[in-house]
């Protein structure tokens, strides 16, 4: 249909019954219905690429458990019973939900840690390393060397917050904070007799993940090298896992199956991960009722054009027009309109999508710029529905 | 393209059809194209109904009516677009044109469905019947004698091998009559097309006629 004078009183017979207000109604409806179900998806697709992506954010999404065999009545005093063999290791890095296993190591010499001044105290203090990649944040000074007497130490956040809300408050001492807690030097007395080294220890930083203080692994391999007590175990008592998402069953079958115990407290992601999902899916839900409706909205405005416009088409029946042919005209009209109105969404999705990106750049997450194909994916169906919808309507409405 | 008539009766006009015993129901015909046919009956008989018939447009009627092997009865909507812009045309007795459009705009929207007859040519036919001033005058506007031309060119601008006609010049004076017949008859003896023409009274198409049914 190329010829334009054909075109123009075509045009003049069939739409300019055409409510300019009707449509900017329609379309808005549309629009909104449109530009709803797109952002639905997009926002349930950033969280889930925040929670589970391949992306770094392990903060956001990864739950990070500790995880040692439990300690029962029967293996009770057996040597080595808690012990975790490679075999062990190897079958938790493939279970459900498990991205990373590291070994917590543990020190096998004696540590004694004194503080003097107002703060004063003396104990024995127990040791661990992980890897580098299971540390909440890297402190730029996190390593040691073979003759450093200067040493990083990590301790658990529950520590410092024992010490300031039940401890202090209960002896008259003064509460800490983070910054005032580096700022303090510790010794260590590390090793018997002789032998034992004294190095000063500085908090360098707090973490979540670990209950108990982190030493660097350089220095603990050097401790159980140089003062370890021999025939002392080196196998893993304890892991530390990355998992995905926690609150799978099969992943917590798993545990129970070999009787591994956790810290629960850590899924907490998990609740927060399925409040996201809850709430995506209502938006999603209302979403797709908004878009039904304005896809309802806007047929209906067609089905009322035609139906304004049937003794015009009456004539052009029966002059020789043929229904397909003033479908396909109706259709070309129609079509353009409705296409123009999913790109607009689209262009607010990928806009919405850039600015959170941009929102999660700075809270230290990634988000890609673009959003991922299960937008695109809504975008194709969504078109593919609306379209059939429409072409379906104007021949249904042509041929009555 | 042969036009079969077998035993038409409009169920409508059921009884009328009875009582007035015309050539046009009940019988069975054929007319093959090139025929000139005449169907001279009074007002209320069902001319305008058979015509209708003809053209697709009515099929509460018992009996058959074929263009060649298209039975009218069973035949949908593109089908019969497709024998009303190639085979059969029409000049109807209520005219049908658009009111919106101009004389023009309703002979050119019709002429450029099969662009078979050029827009020099169907301007031509317009100034021969009077119309030449008329052109863009709204259909709404004109007088009914001039509506009646615009519809006859309109009929004229596409190919056709059978032309309908519904009393087309009962709002003609002699002059624009005989002149609307010449035309006629020239552009369907180019086409070698058949006419049916009904019509209350005999006119001066009646010389054309090799077939006459009363």
């Amino acid at each position: 249909m190329s010829d334009k004078i054909q075109i123009s009183l075509l045009r003049t017979l069939l739409l300019r019954t055409q409510h300019k207000s009707r449509l900017w109604a329609a379309l808005a409806a549309l629009t909104i219905g449109t530009t709803l179900l797109l952002l639905s998806v997009m926002i349930w697709w950033s969280f889930s690429e925040l929670l589970y992506g391949k992306k770094q954010n392990d903060a956001m999404g990864s739950t990070y458990l500790v995880v040692g065999k439990r300690v029962t009545e029967q293996n009770m005093g057996q040597k080595n019973a808690t012990i975790f063999t490679a075999q062990d290791i190897d079958s938790l890095g493939h279970a459900a939900q498990v991205q990373d296993v590291g070994v917590i190591t543990s020190n096998h010499f004696p540590v004694y840690a004194m503080m003097g001044g107002r703060l004063a105290f003396a104990t024995d203090l127990p040791l661990e390393c992980v890897p580098d990649n299971f540390i909440d944040k890297m402190p730029a000074e996190w390593k040691w060397e073979p003759g450093n007497l200067n040493l990083p130490i990590i301790v658990s956040s529950q520590f410092l917050d024992i010490y300031n809300y039940v401890f202090a408050p209960s002896q008259g001492l003064p509460q800490l904070s983070e910054g005032s807690v580096k700022s303090l030097a510790l010794n260590l007395k590390v090793g018997e007799g002789d032998r034992a080294e004294t190095f000063s220890a500085h908090v360098v930083g707090f973490s979540d993940r670990i209950g108990s203080v982190l030493a660097p692994k350089s220095f603990i391999d050097y401790g159980n090298q140089k003062f370890g007590k021999a025939g002392v175990a080196e196998a893993p008592s304890q892991l530390i896992i990355k998992a995905k998402d926690p609150s799978d069953t099969k992943f917590g079958d798993y545990l129970v199956r070999h009787d591994y115990t956790t810290n629960s407290q850590n899924l907490r992601w998990s609740k927060i991960r399925a409040i996201v999902e809850v709430v995506t899916t209502a938006t999603g839900i209302l979403a797709l009722l908004l878009m039904g409706i304005g896809t309802l909205v806007f047929i209906l405005f067609i089905e009322l054009t035609i139906a304004r416009a049937q003794h015009a088409l009456t004539l052009l029946l029966q002059i020789g027009y043929g229904p397909h042919y003033l479908s396909r005209f109706m259709i070309q009209r129609f079509l353009p309109i409705v296409l123009g109105t999913v790109i607009f969404s689209m262009a607010i999705t990928i806009a919405g999508q850039a600015a959170a990106s941009i929102a999660a750049q700075g809270q230290g997450l990634v988000l890609p710029m673009f959003p991922g194909w299960p937008v695109w994916a809504a975008l194709v169906i969504s078109t593919g529905i609306l379209v059939l919808l429409v072409t379906k309507s104007i021949s249904g409405a042509i041929k009555k | 393209m042969q036009l079969s008539l077998q035993g038409i009766i409009p169920v409508p006009l059921a009884e009328k059809v009875n009582a007035y015993q015309s050539g046009m129901w009940k019988n069975n015909r054929t007319f093959n194209k090139g025929e000139y046919v005449f169907i001279q009956a009074p007002s209320g008989t069902g001319k305008t109904t058979l015509i209708h018939i003809l053209y697709g447009l009515r099929k509460d009627y018992t009996g058959d009516a074929k263009w060649n092997n298209i039975s009218l009865a069973n035949t949908d909507n593109e089908t019969l677009a497709g024998l009303r812009t190639n085979s059969v045309s029409v000049i109807f007795q209520d005219l049908r044109l658009f009111p919106e459009l101009t004389a023009w705009e309703n002979v050119d929207l019709k002429r450029r469905l099969t662009n078979t007859v050029s827009e020099q040519q169907a301007n031509e036919w317009l100034t021969r019947l009077g119309l030449n001033e008329k052109k863009n005058s709204m259909g709404a506007t004109l007088s009914y004698g001039e509506q009646q031309r615009v519809a006859i060119v309109r009929a004229l601008v596409q190919p056709f091998e059978w032309l309908l006609m519904d009393e087309p010049f009962s709002h003609l004076d002699h002059a624009n009559t005989q002149k609307a017949i010449n035309l006629i008859g020239e552009v369907v003896k180019q086409h070698g097309a058949g006419m049916i023409l009904a019509d209350l009274d005999e006119n001066n198409f009646f010389a054309y006629t090799q077939t006459v049914i009363l």
